[in-house]
């Protein structure tokens, strides 16, 4: 086993003690005050007044903007967790391999996560303007393209570019999760499916991806998480203009308490994201976990 | 395969090789690069057809079509329109528009970079080529060891030769488009830079007497078609190449194949890296610029670093590291335990903690700003750093435990077993035995949460009112305010906050695997 | 439960909290400025203009009040302070652009506490007369600024167009003419229904066709006719392809960038724009006019005012400090409207003053001054003694943005005029 000798019983708990007052003073104290302000009366300007029951709740939901609020959401946590996972898996596999520049590539491939994300979304928010946006100066000095081009012509494309964002800067996180499950496999594993005549997808197909599988579930549910509360990309780049359609919950609940000063709602909608977010990643790990039982 | 065969296969490489040099020799011979040039375009508000001023503004263009003869072309266009009071207004347009053809050869002699470049890329393939026969010959008439040898190394400096010139010819395109297509205008009015390069092409295209006044535009597509079919063919003669090199061709695809990948993927994530730093040091005219004149700053500012170091950026620079380092400090103190609790211990309430780290992670900063901001009252931490730490490093916890358990478990507990039997205590086996084994994933760990402090921005928003408190995500905000957004600064001080982060990230790559490693095995 | 857990950390990791020094002597003001430009930071903190700060010679003429003065960016200002009141953390000075909401909410001290009688008789009286809720004076104006046309004249001319529109039909057949001309070039109207400002697009279009945010006798009244036709004609400019192309992203600095290179050909700016273009290297000839307004409607500029307002204490004073308090305040105030500072803070960014006494020395540096301090008097403002002026403002802002993807005007008006006056 590897697990070292316990003296007491109690002995574990101490050794997670101090993580856990950490924890419970500075993370869960605020959620519990976020609790009882979802529950509670909050003036336009701030006042904290009394308890209101569910009233905050419904005023959340019967908000005009919930439903679209909602749909956006998903397709961006769906959208960005499902893309970034998809191209980090490739990425990873490619790093995987024996290529020349290997290191620097690697080096490279995790610059996106190093930078703040206010940082990154002024970037790209730079980029893309239609007037003096660098991704229409470069192509057209390089004359890949003749005329400018707008690129953020609707404010569904609008949110792609969000979502893309969102990809491009989750993207190292999942390739090295991945890398990490890579490089744990034991060739010993991959010379046993070539003496059985495995193919190359064969391989992957049952070598590769099941032993890579609890890397894989720990990211996503990390991604999930991170994605659905990231904020500052959707803030810099649209606002959630117009009116709402390009924002998600994450947004429109600062959007509503800070702008529209409607704290209560804004908070109750918080505690809905607790709850969906608590849900979703139960049932992501649950599942999962069964499977690797399996 | 039979040594006969591979001598045919050989051949017909090798004629590959010849076959690709004939065509590029064919398609630079075809006059194919046209221009379809607007050499005067000119409208007139205000203008009734027939009218003085009309008759006038038709002279101008007719004048300006003559030096180009039977190629040009006047087109009238006339726009009547009403407006809200009834009047009726007229604007004539002018356009004279200029279609000629230019070869491969002309253009090499035309002294243009662009035309230099084509040759060098052409020299390239018939070197190449060369060398092919060289080494072919020599291969047939030695059967010995060392002539393998040299032949393996001409090869070699062939398939280098062709692949000079294939990435020769998108920087051809680049070049060629940079010499034609642009506004005269432009060269009238600041781009004092780029007018040497518009004369020249001018001159190339347009004897001394005609004068394309007004406009001055692009190769035509015609043209670019025919540069991609002289990169498919110089893409075969490296393929023939390649094929007499090594005989592996699905080898060498996917081998290439992979840098391709290799490479988008660098130029795809280095893109916002590489307008951070150009339009960190532009004017902010030329970040602004509507006209698109310019990849690079014509002139780099890099007195916008010292204008963002006078407004107060190495103070939050500073105090940035010192968030940075508390936070990593308080978050490995408390983490390193609970990791080495996770990983070596057996206990009740194993999974009901990890639950509670993962739920710690699920409400966002933003949601929690009242919360925090609320506790930091009552522990007077308001306004302070030291609140911003122990934020940091508790919003640090779920991912420093999960790497530092990860790290603990892929190390043997042997060791630290024999100790305890020894009498060691548990602290001491954590202190002396596993802590200096597990230092790189300790040092990934440290770092993660050092970088996720370091760009931590709602919070620090809220919780810090003085100007001097403020941490570098926070103080760069000055440059994007809600009235003016200064690009220039912004990105000069973004690269000052990026640049250390992406250092530390670089230093800790080769351990993040590692440290990530079996972090995931199973919750 | 608090000060347990506030135990707990103190045992836990032996840091000592930094302990606050309760000592009476010197009261110590916590001021919320925001951030006007890019030399705002620098003339309240950094190294000023003439190498001093306005909190260093404060600290010094007062050396018995204490300065924490920050300097907040507008995108987070509501946020900080929003924030800091729901943990009665609020400020002890905040300048802003509204009040009605924390007089209402009782968080205010009147004006009359505080503010010396004659820096109070300084003020232009229209000014304070928007800051008095039922004959209570809530804040004190801190600048103002006034929006006139602003247009190209080269662009304007090559395009065969003589005068600035005056109309909106005049307006319209400039927008075409420049399409005709530039071919999409040139954007003709630069256009602002960002969140934002976008309620001032609101302003402009409404009360160019004699609507507005309300009636006569002062009530509500965002769903009328005329409203209607207004938000009908700004969104009829945009679809007709007369605007800039994403006025829901693009600010009116966006606007003013592109105005000043030459890219849109009429904006309507504030009177700081000249310095703004100059400031962006825009090398373009360009005239002021009036904003265009509908047939039979007056054209009126729109003004726009922030205050500061003082907030009661946050904890229970006795009488001597709460007095101590207010002339701390006061002294602040006086210090700030002095000659010599608020002229500098005023003609620093270019705005307009609020006091007569400045006036004068303003017009010396800048003689274009006169002619905008006229436009201002004839300008209307925003209703911001109402407290419901920010639904209403968010709500214009969602009505016009939501118009923008085809929503229906009228209906979205309707909504929210009924949600203000519920």
């Amino acid at each position: 086993m590897n697990s070292v000798f316990v003296r007491h019983k109690w002995e574990p708990y101490l050794w997670l003690l101090p993580s856990i007052l950490l924890m419970l003073i500075f993370i869960v104290f605020p959620i519990a005050i976020v609790f009882k302000l979802s529950f509670s009366h909050i003036s336009p300007a701030g006042v904290v007044g009394d308890f209101v029951g569910f009233g905050n709740f419904q005023k959340a939901i019967n908000d005009p903007a919930f439903k679209q609020v909602m749909i956006n959401t998903f397709i961006w946590v769906v959208s960005v967790v499902g893309f970034s996972t998809l191209i980090g898996f490739g990425v990873a596999v490619l790093l995987n391999q024996k290529l020349f520049g290997r290191k620097i590539v690697r080096s490279i491939v995790v610059f996106p996560w190093a930078t703040s994300l206010v940082i990154q979304a002024s970037i790209w928010n730079y980029i893309i303007k239609y007037e003096y946006g660098n991704l229409n100066n470069v192509l057209l000095n390089l004359g890949i393209i003749k005329n400018a081009i707008n690129w953020r012509v609707s404010y569904q494309i609008e949110f792609m570019w969000e979502c893309w964002v969102g990809i491009f800067v989750t993207i190292p996180f999942v390739t090295f999760c991945i890398l990490a499950g890579l490089q744990s496999i034991d060739s010993a594993y991959y010379e046993a499916a070539t003496v059985d005549g495995a193919g190359a997808w064969q391989k992957f197909r049952h070598v590769t991806f099941p032993l890579v599988q609890p890397s894989l579930t720990v990211s996503t549910i990390l991604n999930i998480i991170y994605v659905f509360n990231s904020f500052p990309i959707i803030y810099t780049i649209t606002k959630g203009a117009p009116a709402n359609k390009t924002d998600t919950m994450i947004t429109l609940l600062y959007m509503r308490a800070f702008y529209d000063r409607q704290k209560g709602p804004a908070t109750a909608l918080s505690v809905i994201g607790f709850v969906v977010l608590c849900i979703v990643s139960g049932i992501y790990m649950v599942s999962s976990l069964r499977k690797e039982e399996h | 395969m039979t040594k006969k065969q591979k001598i045919r296969n050989k051949h017909r490489w090798l004629l590959l090789v010849f076959l690709s040099l004939l065509l590029s020799i064919i398609l630079l011979s075809l006059p194919v690069y046209s221009f379809r040039q607007i050499v005067y375009s000119k409208r007139h508000a205000n203008t009734p057809v027939d009218s003085e001023k009309y008759i006038e503004a038709k002279a101008l263009a007719q004048d300006a079509m003559l030096p180009f003869g039977e190629d040009a072309k006047l087109n009238e266009t006339v726009t009547h329109r009403t407006n809200s009071k009834g009047e009726t207004t007229t604007m004539v347009a002018f356009e004279v528009g200029v279609k000629f053809t230019r070869n491969g050869w002309s253009w090499m002699k035309s002294g243009l970079l662009s035309g230099h470049i084509l040759l060098i890329a052409f020299g390239s393939i018939v070197l190449a080529s060369l060398f092919a026969v060289l080494s072919y010959q020599s291969g047939q008439k030695i059967q010995d060891k060392h002539a393998y040898h040299v032949k393996d190394r001409r090869l070699l400096i062939a398939c280098v030769l062709s692949l000079i010139a294939l990435l020769l010819i998108p920087v051809f395109a680049m070049h060629a488009n940079y010499t034609f297509n642009r506004n005269i205008p432009f060269l009238l009015d600041d781009n004092a830079l780029d007018a040497p390069v518009v004369q020249q092409g001018m001159d190339f295209l347009f004897t001394q007497e005609q004068d394309p006044i007004s406009a001055f535009k692009g190769l035509s597509f015609q043209a670019t078609g025919f540069l991609w079919m002289l990169f498919a063919i110089f893409f075969l003669n490296l393929i023939g190449l390649i094929k007499l090199y090594q005989g592996e061709i699905a080898a060498a695809l996917l081998t290439g194949f992979k840098y391709v990948a290799v490479i988008v993927l660098c130029v795809v994530i280095l893109y916002p890296y590489f307008v951070m730093f150009i339009t960190g040091f532009r004017t902010p005219v030329e970040a602004n610029d509507m006209r698109f004149r310019y990849i690079f700053p014509t002139k780099w500012i890099w007195s916008n670093m010292t204008d963002i170091l006078n407004r107060g950026v190495p103070q939050y620079l500073l105090n940035s590291a010192v968030l940075s380092a508390g936070a990593t400090l308080i978050a490995m103190l408390c983490g390193i335990p609970a990791a080495y609790a996770m990983a070596r211990m057996d206990f009740k309430g194993k999974k009901a903690y990890l639950g509670f780290v993962i739920m710690s992670q699920m409400f966002a900063p933003v949601v929690l700003l009242v919360g925090i901001s609320q506790l930091m009252t009552t522990l007077k931490l308001n306004n302070t750093i030291l609140g911003l730490i122990f934020i940091n490093a508790a919003f640090n916890q779920a991912f420093a435990i999960w790497l530092l358990r990860g790290t603990f478990i892929s190390i043997s507990s042997e060791m630290e077993q024999a100790a305890c039997i020894d009498g060691t205590s548990t602290v001491g086996a954590l202190l002396r035995i596993l802590l200096p084994m597990a230092a790189p994933g300790i040092v990934t760990t440290l770092i993660f949460v050092f970088i996720n402090s370091w760009n931590e921005y709602t919070i620090s928003t809220v919780l810090i009112a003085t100007p001097t408190k403020k941490p570098i995500t926070v103080g760069i905000t000055q440059f994007s305010s809600f009235n003016m957004i200064e690009w220039h600064y912004l990105f000069a001080a973004a690269l000052l906050a990026t640049l250390p982060v992406i250092v530390l990230f670089m230093l800790i790559e080769k351990h993040l695997v590692s440290g990530l490693t079996s972090g995931g095995v199973k919750g | 439960m608090k000060r347990l857990l506030a135990l707990l950390l103190a045992a836990l990791l032996m840091v000592s909290v930094i302990s606050v020094s309760t000592a009476a002597e010197p009261v110590t003001l916590d001021v919320i400025i925001c951030d006007y430009g890019p030399n705002t930071q620098n003339w309240f903190l950094g190294n000023g203009m003439d190498g001093s700060n306005f909190v260093k010679k404060f600290e010094e003429a007062n050396p018995d009040i204490k300065l924490n003065l920050e300097v907040i960016s507008w995108n987070d200002v509501h946020t900080v302070v929003s924030t800091r009141i729901s943990n009665n953390m609020a400020p002890d000075i905040l300048n802003i652009d509204t009040f009605a909401q924390y007089a209402t909410e009782d968080l205010l001290i009147p004006v009359s506490d505080y503010c010396p009688e004659e820096l109070f008789d300084d003020f232009f009286p229209s000014f304070i007369e928007q800051s008095v809720i039922d004959g209570v004076c809530w804040a004190v104006p801190d600048l103002a600024s006034a929006r006139a046309l602003y247009y190209n004249i080269d662009l304007l001319t090559e395009a065969g167009v003589e005068n600035p529109p005056e109309t909106w039909a005049e307006l319209e057949d400039v927008c075409q003419a420049i399409i005709d001309f530039y071919g999409g070039e040139v954007y003709p109207w630069g256009m602002d229904l960002t969140t934002d400002e976008g309620q001032a697009a609101f302003a402009y279009y409404a009360w160019g066709n004699n609507g507005g945010f309300v009636d006569e006798e002062g009530n509500w009244n965002v769903n009328r006719k005329e409203n209607v036709e207004a938000v009908e004609f700004a969104i009829g400019l945009y679809n007709k392809g007369y605007t800039n192309p994403n006025p829901a992203t693009q600010t009116r600095y966006d606007n003013q960038d592109m105005f000043a290179s030459g890219k849109t050909a009429m904006v309507i700016a504030p009177q700081n724009m000249p310095t703004y273009i100059k400031d962006k290297g825009g090398d373009i000839n360009f005239g002021v006019a009036d904003i265009p307004h509908n047939e039979g409607a007056t054209s009126g500029s729109v003004g726009v005012m922030d205050r500061i307002m003082a907030f009661k204490p946050r904890t229970e004073l006795n009488e001597e400090q709460t007095k101590a308090r207010n002339e701390a305040i006061g002294k602040f105030l006086t210090f700030f409207y002095e000659k010599e500072n608020y002229v500098g803070w005023v003609s620093m960014e270019d705005f307009l003053p609020a006091v007569n006494s400045a006036v004068a020395a303003l017009v010396e540096i800048n003689p274009d001054f006169e002619a905008w301090l006229a436009v201002l008097g004839n300008a209307r403002f925003y209703p911001t003694a109402k407290p419901e002026w920010n639904d209403v403002k968010q709500g214009v802002i969602a009505v016009q943005q939501e118009a923008l993807v085809g929503g229906d005007i009228q209906a979205g008006l309707d909504a929210l005029q009924e949600k203000i006056t519920k």
